[in-house]
């Protein structure tokens, strides 16, 4: 047994990289190895993350086998050994202890669920078939069962079960355990949503998916609990809070690998029947970039936002309502700009009879959706359809689903409320509904990512507008 | 006491009707009644269905004294008398006792989760009311689902006649039927697993929509009685998606919702419970499908008015919010968003206009320009002429497939189903054109529910778009509390 083993500080899961024939790419695993070594207390192939259920032994062993060699007694390696089987459990696990590894991480048996009996069995077994400190592996978001906390009690007295890791994220969960065994094992944390809380608590560290992604984040917020700079700790937590809740809810490695790719990091794709599109939305990955711009790890694009000076009759011709149309069929025109910088948003609307030349634009928009401009009908929800009848048209080109879904989703909202609160006002009559139809134009800036201020700056112009425009209508 | 032979065959659990102030519509309930007394072995007051909890002490009593006295040598009344107290259980029960109640149906005490011994208990004490009780087993609103041991035990209390089980655990009613079969009344109150209840043993069925169908259940309950088990089975079968809709989508907004478009208007639920909530605006369009289908929704003439002046009448199925005449077709705006599940979920955006009118403008338009382009548009109906527009850029021939195929014959479908049943009368369809924008999302798979999705989204926007729904009324009640799914990062 490897007498300076220590489980303590920041330890990734790392992503089993394929190539394009489905098979280990071994050149991409060295890769992201040297990209996470420097700022990690030591690496974890073959875990959750890795994949390790859509691995063959073969694969298994092979991965453990680059690891140990790639490291180099740098840092550590825990091999994750885990499997349904106490036999195949134990077979990996002296695998890796001949391979070189420092430690096996072991999960709990899943599938068929034995009892506390068959629990405790298992890993007792591991350990008397190994000289590797063992850490005990609690997932139940993928095993459906907890490790129970009376069977961890006695597991924590075997001489070289040296850890758990905890990845439920129920924190009542993790203080039992570390009430009744904080003493005897270290506990670290697996869930990076709840990273800050658990080392406050008394975690001695993490083994973490998104630590292949910023490690550095992590072992400086583990540094800061360290020192008792709680606030810094927190507010590093809150930097990375969305992407790890991404990382954690929309399928793990598949967010992990997309957000690699991102980096730099080409390591393939998932194993099917996991893939994008899956649990996590193509919309969802967008979310990804973002926040990864925010983290300053990918550049910003620049874009210039400015809306052009033309007199409102004339800025909408190119949803065909020339000045003339406006002046012949009466419609109502009117405008407005609210926010600045990032969140500025402006509108133009017009508003007339249906049976107008606006009938025709309206109609026109949605039978030829001009690429990148493409016109929705305002909804407050899905099955409440905005009333008077209103088309929603993008000023500025929508060039990825990042901007369709700004448009889609908080600008929608904003017009639709804005709209039907004049009509509860009466600004709009109620009694004229019916005959009468909106297009509301709008600009909002495509680096926008605040969905809340987007909204709030929506909603207030496009309310003025409307209260300006229809002053005096009946 | 030994089992009582009155407690067998087809109970509603009666919904509570309110006014538009939330006050107890008493009135509506007297109809509500004499609606169903016919069709039924007796009723069920209080009961779930009935926003037992959403209602005051008086106001129960209220509606026992209203129930007693409709049903007066008629029918017995089952009085729902459960709380999630000892004490204020055995008050409201004595009051059904005194007012003239059968029986008292109580459920299982909830919220502050009770042991089963506490429970047992609880039991314990109204039996000493002399007075007999039904067991009430819903976990899905208590949280606790009892045990068959628990229920075998409390059913030696000699008051106990019956249990109500809600849970539709077939192997919980299994269990129960081999322990305590013919000792006491077993009742299935889970309208999707009617049928095989009774097959299985179960004396009857207290369900909320036996307010809607009650002969239908009365009839599948004979069936089964006199051995004709196939006749039951087709019964069920015909009704399983009604029941479906009713147990899975908040039944008593949806029953309350299902009354209304049979003419008894019970007003809603008591808030937060409110229309299109759990009971979603879908649910709402497919409930009403199924009663026209199953023939309580009668078809009554309705007038449409494509070209002025000129009036088609049309053998339509209307509801009380259906206009006397459908009139203005310059443009008319439907929407319908349908699914489960998620990735097929349909969106439909739809414009109806009359020939000549700006739809038609549009219509024309994109056909000249399509023929001159790769198309991405397709007319796909003649009569009345229809355009598919698809919503997101078609990329792969996966997707290609999905929309001009999959949901293509959905809106196909729809459009047949919607002239059959004189939606779309014939003699309007050479005048009026259609436009269908249509939504799959890149990730669906799921080919059978893309179409099916796109039908019923059509079916529903067609409908919507003719009878000018959602109402303006609807949109004002519901702007602050609208959830738009795509206002929140993830």
């Amino acid at each position: 047994m490897s007498k300076d083993f220590k489980l303590e500080g920041v330890f990734p899961a790392l992503v089993t990289p394929f190539k394009k024939n489905k098979e280990i790419d071994e050149n991409a695993f060295r890769e992201l190895i040297n990209y996470v070594i420097d700022n990690v207390n030591g690496i974890v192939p073959s875990g959750t993350t890795g994949e390790f259920v859509n691995l063959s032994f073969d694969e298994q062993k092979k991965l453990i086998d680059i690891a140990v060699d790639e490291v180099n007694g740098k840092k550590f390696v825990i091999a994750g050994t885990g499997a349904s089987s106490t036999k195949h459990a134990i077979s990996l696990s002296k695998y890796a202890e001949n391979s070189g590894a420092d430690a096996c991480l072991v999960v709990n048996p899943f599938f068929l669920h034995p009892s506390d009996k068959g629990i405790y069995e298992h890993f007792y077994r591991i350990s008397r078939a190994v000289d590797l400190p063992i850490i005990l592996y609690n997932i139940p978001q993928t095993t459906d069962s907890y490790i129970p906390r009376r069977v961890i009690e006695d597991l924590a007295e075997i001489d070289n079960i040296v850890g758990l890791k905890d990845s439920s994220g129920n924190l009542t969960y993790m203080l039992e355990v570390l009430e009744k065994v904080g003493n005897k094992i270290n506990v670290i944390i697996g869930n990076d949503e709840v990273v800050l809380p658990a080392l406050a608590s008394g975690c001695k560290g993490m083994i973490l998916a998104s630590a292949q992604v910023f490690p550095e984040i992590w072992q400086e917020m583990y540094i800061a609990v360290k020192n008792g700079e709680i606030e810094k700790a927190r507010e590093l937590q809150m930097k990375v809070q969305k992407l790890t809740r991404i990382f954690c809810r929309y399928g793990g490695a598949v967010p992990i690998k997309a957000t690699l790719k991102m980096l730099g990091i080409n390591c393939g794709k998932t194993r099917k029947p996991l893939r994008e599109g899956g649990a996590l939305l193509r919309e969802d990955k967008e979310e990804i970039r973002i926040e990864l711009e925010k983290l300053g790890k990918v550049p910003q694009k620049e874009f210039k936002f400015e809306i052009l000076d033309k007199p409102i009759q004339a800025r909408f011709k190119d949803i065909g309502l020339s000045s003339e149309d406006i002046k012949k069929d009466n419609l109502l025109v009117g405008t407005c700009s609210s926010g600045k910088g990032l969140y500025k948003v402006h509108i133009d609307l017009v508003f007339g009879k249906k049976d107008s030349s606006i009938g025709i634009a309206f109609a026109v928009q949605l039978t030829h959706p001009r690429h990148g401009f493409e016109a929705l009908t305002t909804i407050l929800e899905p099955n409440l359809t905005c009333k008077p009848s209103t088309l929603i048209v993008p000023m500025i080109k929508l060039k990825n689903l990042r901007q369709a879904n700004m448009v889609y989703g908080p600008v929608q909202n904003a017009v639709a409320k804005a709209v039907i609160d004049n009509v509860k006002k009466n600004i709009i009559s109620k009694s004229k509904v019916d005959d009468n139809l909106m297009i509301i134009k709008v600009a909002v800036h495509p680096n926008a990512i605040d969905r809340n201020k987007l909204f709030i700056n929506c909603y207030k112009a496009v309310n003025k507008a409307i209260i300006e425009t229809f002053r005096g209508w009946r | 006491m030994p089992k009582e032979n009155w407690l067998a065959g087809i109970f509603p659990a009666l919904v509570t009707p309110f006014d538009k102030n939330e006050e107890i519509d008493e009135t509506a309930f007297r109809k509500l009644l004499r609606f169903l007394i016919p069709h039924v072995s007796g009723v069920v007051v209080c009961g779930t269905t009935g926003e037992f909890v959403y209602l005051s002490e008086k106001e129960k009593m209220k509606l026992i004294d209203i129930a007693v006295e409709e049903g007066k040598n008629k029918i017995p009344v089952i009085a729902g008398t459960g709380t999630s107290s000892t004490k204020h259980t055995i008050e409201l029960t004595q009051y059904a006792i005194d007012a003239g109640a059968k029986a008292a149906l109580i459920v299982t005490p909830f919220y502050l989760k009770p042991k089963f011994n506490e429970i047992y208990e609880h039991y314990e004490k109204l039996n000493e009311l002399d007075f007999p009780i039904i067991l009430y087993n819903i976990p899905q609103c208590t949280g606790i689902h009892k045990k068959w041991w628990t229920v075998e035990g409390i059913a030696e209390l000699e008051n106990v006649i019956g249990i109500k089980d809600s849970s539709g655990d077939m192997a919980f009613l299994m269990a129960l039927f081999e322990k305590i079969k013919g000792k006491i009344s077993i009742f299935c109150g889970h309208d999707e697993i009617g049928m095989p209840a009774l097959s299985a043993g179960a004396d009857g069925l207290i369900l909320a929509s036996a307010n809607l169908i009650p002969e239908i259940w009365q009839e599948i309950y004979k069936s089964v009685k006199s051995g004709n088990i196939e006749k039951a089975r087709e019964l069920q079968r015909k009704i399983q998606k009604l029941a479906r809709i009713v147990v899975r989508c908040g039944a008593n907004q949806a029953v309350k919702e299902g009354l209304g478009m049979l003419g008894i208007d019970v007003g809603n639920s008591r808030k937060p419970i409110m229309p299109g909530g759990v009971f979603k605006r879908e649910d709402r369009e497919e409930l009403r499908i199924q009663l026209e289908n199953l023939g309580k929704i009668q078809k009554k003439e309705v007038e449409f008015e494509v070209i002025e002046g000129k009036i088609v009448k049309s053998n339509y199925p209307a509801i009380p919010i259906t206009p006397k005449r459908i009139k203005d077709f310059t443009l008319k705006i439907g929407e319908g968003f349908a699914g489960p599940p998620f990735f097929e979920v349909a969106h439909i955006d739809l414009m109806i206009g009359k020939v000549g009118g700006p739809v038609d403008i549009a219509f024309n338009k994109a056909v000249k320009r399509e023929k001159s382009k790769n198309g991405k548009l397709r007319v796909i109906y003649e009569k009345p002429k229809t355009l598919l527009v698809p919503t997101v850029t078609v990329r792969t021939k996966k997707q290609a497939e999905h929309i001009y195929e999959n949901a293509s014959n959905g809106v196909i479908l729809a459009i047949e189903k919607s002239i059959k049943d004189g939606i779309l009368p014939k003699e309007i369809l050479n005048d009026i054109v259609i436009v269908a924008n249509v939504f799959v999302h890149p990730s669906a798979e799921n080919k059978k529910r893309i179409m099916f999705n796109n039908y019923k989204g059509m079916l529903h926007a067609i409908r919507k778009a003719l009878e000018n729904r959602p109402t303006i009324e609807e949109l004002i009640e519901e702007k602050e509390c609208a959830r738009h799914p795509f206002k929140y990062a993830p």
